[in-house]
């Protein structure tokens, strides 16, 4: 559930096709820079009602997943 | 006068921060702004704990009145001077080149004063969220390491998106600047560029006359592939090092070792054709050396006068 959301968010914001995106898709695989993160961060928060560390070492899309399930 | 939130919340007779320029931003700039009346801010770029401790100690023997730090995120040594400015006692850090959020809550229970350099409406709300007391939106006018967006597009909507004051930086060299930069909605400005030329930066003599001669066209950001671009003067060393960029040949980090230093070498040892000349694109403004103190009041004299002026637009 977490995942299909987070990958269809993704996939909106680069404007690529979501069956491309894995669980072990990295954010630079993605091209995202800091601030393309930054505003994800701010995205998923308001998509899910929750507040994500902001410092969290995150490298692909499954650990996104992971971070937000451990919030909800 | 102008007076607005960031005086009170600086204790600052002027709402002027002095950029947290590398290699520029020390203890004699920044006493001298803070002596006139802005807030003048010490640059830890990449140095070590030691280097920000004589500065800031070097500051305190030159002025009574409030002065910063700026910590570049980016730093190997960000950690150990964040450290340092809680130790020393200093009120206000301002921050660049990232996200400061693991280090807010340090710095807000020693009661430091953060206000974090954004190039975004999300990160602007990101550190608002973590406590920042303000933010200094920088467009990608400014010199050194910039952002996308034009202060123009980049302030009104930072403002909207935050209720802490902002301060706006990128492009900023007179008092027309002040003037506008409060239209935009912001409460104060950072200014780096002008303050080069100040009397008491004690940059090589070359880098001053380079910017000097600098006109409108003269700057180019290079370093985008590094995902860090960098706003500086044209000359021989940007221009190869935008060859190099170029080249798919050429790995990342053969080109970040290329640039390794350059700064340096302009602004310390003169070589302005082999270094990097930092530089925003409001260079091309500047063309006398003056004082910091006459800098500051020539800006907000000005800015006065064109805010007092407005009204004749009106009907």
């Amino acid at each position: 559930m977490v995942f299909e959301k987070v990958r269809d968010m993704l996939a909106e914001y680069k404007s690529v096709d979501a069956s491309t995106i894995k669980p072990e898709t990295t954010l630079e695989e993605l091209k995202l820079d800091s601030l393309d993160t930054v505003q994800i961060v701010m995205d998923l928060e308001a998509e899910f009602n929750i507040t994500l560390e902001t410092d969290a070492q995150i490298k692909t899309v499954g650990e996104i997943v992971a971070l937000i399930e451990s919030k909800l | 006068m102008i007076k607005t939130k960031i005086c009170d919340l600086l204790g600052v007779k002027y709402p002027i921060i002095q950029g947290g320029m590398a290699w520029v931003a020390d203890a004699s700039l920044a006493s001298a702004v803070s002596e006139a009346g802005g807030l003048g801010i010490i640059a830890a770029m990449n140095a070590g704990p030691d280097w920000l401790r004589n500065e800031i100690r070097e500051a305190k023997k030159r002025t009574d009145k409030p002065f910063g730090v700026n910590i570049m995120l980016m730093s190997p040594f960000a950690a150990d001077v964040t450290q340092v400015v809680i130790d020393e006692g200093i009120k206000i850090v301002t921050t660049g080149a990232g996200n400061p959020a693991k280090y807010m809550k340090d710095w807000i229970a020693a009661g430091i004063k953060v206000i974090p350099v954004v190039p975004s409406v999300a990160l602007a709300k990101m550190v608002e969220r973590s406590g920042a007391h303000a933010v200094i939106a920088e467009g990608g006018e400014s010199g050194g390491h910039v952002g996308e967006l034009t202060t123009m597009a980049l302030i009104p909507q930072v403002a909207d998106a935050v209720k802490i004051p902002v301060i706006a930086a990128g492009g900023i060299g007179d008092g027309r600047g002040i003037a506008a930069a409060l239209m935009l909605g912001a409460e104060g400005v950072q200014v780096g560029t002008r303050f080069l030329v100040a009397h008491e930066c004690t940059i090589h003599q070359n880098y001053k006359q380079r910017v000097l001669k600098a006109i409108d066209i003269d700057t180019v950001v290079t370093g985008r592939r590094l995902g860090h671009p960098v706003r500086s003067l044209k000359n021989e060393f940007v221009r190869e090092f935008a060859e190099l960029e170029a080249k798919e040949s050429v790995t990342n980090e053969e080109l970040e070792r290329f640039g390794t230093g350059a700064l340096r070498k302009a602004a310390r040892d003169g070589d302005i054709t082999r270094g990097c000349v930092m530089a925003g694109q409001i260079a091309g403004l500047i063309k006398r050396e003056q004082s910091a103190e006459e800098i500051i009041t020539e800006m907000f004299t000005q800015a006065e006068e064109f805010l007092k002026n407005a009204g004749r637009w009106l009907l």
